[in-house]
């Protein structure tokens, strides 16, 4: 007897927990308005070099309303080069279920906060990246493609070519790479590696393997670069015995 | 009412629930190809009635289109067009055709109405409303497809295995074989079942199963294809499932692309994509079967509907089958275990008022899931997801088959110019065609196969196509969108303009 009241008020109570929840979650998600005015706040708030990071990495309605600066959905803010970004507003939508704060990853990687402000269910918050100086953004690519599920400013180089180009030494090459689409999960597929050199000289190499598991697609490199002339002639040299695969790069330096 | 006279009822309620809310429906990938394989057989009738035996000379010339999938249900889909379209002309294309799929979901409430009738009335109701009240199931019992029959068939076969005589049982039996290969599992359950039942039922068991051999009787008569070559036809069909692809699927933030795949993959996906009432039940239900089955003497039908379930769930747990579609495929597993939950339910009321205060709030967030989320079934999750929103965070699949994208028909309609370009993306020709056919879409808006050659595009949030929505950016030369199907704020369709054309935003980055 006992076990079936327990089973009965149990039902009932998830039957009508369940109900609650669904009623409710429409309170929790920022209606139309909201969007507006926090687009608003962007347009008079953000200057050149900013960028608006939308969290959770879904909530791409944003790029409906925000038209002041460039909207990112980067899934991993800690890893996240941002490159060219100075300050980084945080529009986030924290009442969703499951919703993780990236406050966490951002501090980690020095960055600082500025007061919150509310539009609704939508929070906003700029974030100062204190970020590296950029000496020369060697790819400078208009085009996105998309690697390991996120869009990226990356330059499509064939695998057998190469990618040249002057530009500022400063003191440190950035270089990131992967293969565009499904097809860098080919399991099997044999490794890309990127060359990179200045002036001839050989700075590293960027072995790019078969993504295995999402998240680790977009390989990084960073080399000091050696001392010599303010500018250098950087050349990525892209190889792979399977040159079927479409292969983008992205490569800086900071000063 | 009698009991037979309810079942018809509910089952008849439920067909008509269908038609009712079909029309927003959008037509999954899928649906386009058994769309143009229902003309195609619509044409061989037609060829049969005028000329017979040029018909039966030419079956392969009409029927090796959608040779991986048994006749029945698609000859059915043909034979509704004709009579309800082409010769009657009283219902839309899309209707007609969907018209016997939506039998198939009377009858699935039917035989589960009846499986839960032999444990009390309420039982009787309860069953096929526990299946129904979630928008998934709501959904797949829209469509002209396979998913709702061969769950029909699957409960109809359980309860002709338990009631009906041996020719009946061949019959149903052979229906099921006819609408999809999931009923090559059926005979081993039902043989298990036997040997498992005490030993003066086991005997007559036994002896019924040889009537089963019949049943391919069913198969080669409603399946023209192989009434030439049966066994190379046959011999395709089984290949083509023996081998098939796995499409890429998202869950958990990582896509699955090939085996192994997580053995709790379909029990979690239920639980997630379920209302959590339902998941409560159906958990509770297969602990019951369970328990049940290891008693002394287990109850025949009890331990029937544990093997049903059982067996259409057991392919997905091997960790090699392909996963993909959700959990239409194994929608049996959800179906067989309504009875029991339904049982469950009522023994948990001490009252009959009590009775009806737990079905309410028991079936309320299902019918609220339907209410708010149809017509995109697949795109449905319940509260122990989260809903649409904590099913985004967490990295579970968007959607699949593409009919979200009736959401942005009428803006398209209401903006594109006259001839326009529109990249529709993992919408397929043939249910690009279908949506111009039934008037959802403009005639005069061209299917185009890239962005590069779009003036707008309709692209689906699937998280293997991502690459899809900054190559369209590469070619419009703009990143924001015109507009979009966002449900809970989470993206399902994305449409982008070219900037300057009618509908596009104005400025952007």
């Amino acid at each position: 007897m006992g076990l079936r009241k327990a089973a009965f008020a149990a039902l009932i109570a998830a039957g009508a927990g369940s109900l609650l929840f669904d009623l409710t979650l429409g309170l929790r998600l920022p209606s139309d308005a909201d969007w507006a005015e926090a687009a608003g706040a962007l347009r008079a708030q953000a200057a050149a070099g900013d960028a608006v990071q939308i969290w959770p990495a879904w909530a791409e309605r944003a790029r409906l309303f925000v038209d002041a600066a460039p909207v990112l959905a980067e899934e991993d803010p800690l890893a996240a080069d941002y490159l060219g970004v100075k300050r980084l507003w945080v529009l986030s939508l924290p009442r969703t279920p499951f919703y993780r704060s990236p406050e966490g990853a951002l501090r980690a990687r020095g960055a600082t906060p500025a007061a919150d402000q509310r539009f609704g269910a939508l929070l906003l918050r700029a974030w100062d990246l204190h970020a590296a100086p950029i000496a020369a953004d060697l790819t400078a690519s208009r085009e996105m493609h998309e690697v390991d599920y996120v869009a990226r400013a990356c330059a499509p180089v064939a695998i057998g070519g190469r990618f040249a180009v002057r530009g500022a030494a400063g003191r440190v090459l950035h270089l990131r790479a992967g293969v565009i689409g499904e097809r860098a999960y080919g399991a099997g597929k044999p490794p890309v590696e990127v060359q990179a050199f200045a002036d001839g000289v050989s700075l590293g190499t960027l072995e790019v393997p078969a993504t295995v598991r999402d998240g680790t697609g977009w390989r990084r490199l960073d080399a000091q670069v050696p001392g010599g002339p303010p500018e250098r002639e950087f050349v990525f040299a892209v190889s792979s015995t399977d040159r079927s695969r479409p292969f983008c790069l992205q490569a800086w330096t900071t000063r | 009412m009698t009991g037979k006279g309810l079942a018809r009822g509910l089952g008849f309620a439920t067909a008509a629930a269908m038609a009712l809310t079909q029309s927003s429906v959008g037509f999954v990938r899928d649906e386009g190809y058994y769309f143009t394989a229902a003309q195609g057989y619509e044409a061989w009738l037609r060829l049969l009635l005028h000329a017979p035996l040029q018909a039966i000379a030419e079956t392969e010339r009409y029927w090796s289109y959608n040779f991986e999938h048994p006749g029945l249900t698609k000859l059915l889909f043909a034979a509704s067009h004709l009579v309800f379209t082409t010769w009657l002309g009283i219902l839309p294309d899309a209707l007609a055709w969907r018209l016997p799929a939506f039998a198939f979901a009377g009858l699935l409430s039917y035989w589960l109405c009846l499986l839960g009738l032999s444990r009390s009335r309420a039982c009787g109701v309860l069953a096929p409303l526990l299946f129904w009240c979630a928008e998934r199931t709501f959904f797949h019992g829209h469509l002209a497809c396979f998913d709702i029959p061969i769950c029909a068939m699957w409960a109809g076969v359980g309860v002709a295995w338990l009631r009906r005589s041996g020719p009946r049982l061949a019959l149903t039996y052979g229906v099921a074989l006819a609408v999809k290969h999931n009923a090559w599992f059926l005979p081993p359950v039902l043989l298990v079942h036997a040997l498992l039942l005490p030993r003066e039922q086991r005997a007559f068991a036994l002896r019924r199963l040889p009537w089963l051999l019949l049943s391919p009787l069913v198969l080669f008569a409603a399946w023209p294809l192989l009434w030439h070559h049966p066994l190379r036809h046959l011999g395709a069909w089984i290949s083509f499932h023996t081998r098939h692809v796995h499409y890429a699927w998202w869950y958990f933030g990582q896509v699955l692309r090939a085996p192994p795949f997580p053995i709790e993959y379909p029990v979690v996906v239920d639980a997630l994509a379920l209302p959590l009432p339902l998941v409560i039940l159906l958990g509770a239900a297969g602990i019951s079967l369970l328990l049940h089955f290891a008693r002394l003497r287990p109850d025949p039908q009890r331990l029937l509907e544990l093997g049903l379930a059982g067996a259409a769930l057991l392919p997905f747990l091997l960790r090699t089958t392909p996963i993909f579609g959700g959990i239409k495929h194994w929608l049996a597993f959800v179906a067989l275990l309504t009875p029991e939950a339904a049982s469950l339910l009522e023994r948990a009321a001490p009252s009959a008022r009590a009775l009806v205060l737990a079905a309410v709030l028991t079936l309320l967030p299902g019918l609220w899931q339907i209410a708010h989320v149809h017509p995109y079934g697949t795109s449905a999750y319940g509260e122990l997801a989260g809903d649409i929103p904590g099913a985004a965070t967490l990295g579970m699949q968007r959607q699949y088959w593409s009919n979200d994208v009736t959401g942005v028909l009428p803006w398209l309609n209401a903006h594109c110019p006259q001839g326009a370009r529109v990249y529709f993306h993992e919408v397929n020709v043939e249910s690009y065609q279908t949506y111009v056919r039934m008037g959802m879409l403009r005639a005069d808006i061209h299917y185009a196969p890239g962005p590069e050659q779009a003036d707008y595009a309709a692209l689906q949030w699937h998280r293997e196509f991502r690459d899809r929505e900054p190559q369209t950016w590469n070619a419009f030369g703009t990143r924001r969108p015109a507009t979009g199907l966002y449900l809970d704020e989470v993206p399902q369709i994305v449409v982008y303009a070219r900037p300057g054309l009618p509908g596009a935003p104005e400025g952007g980055r």
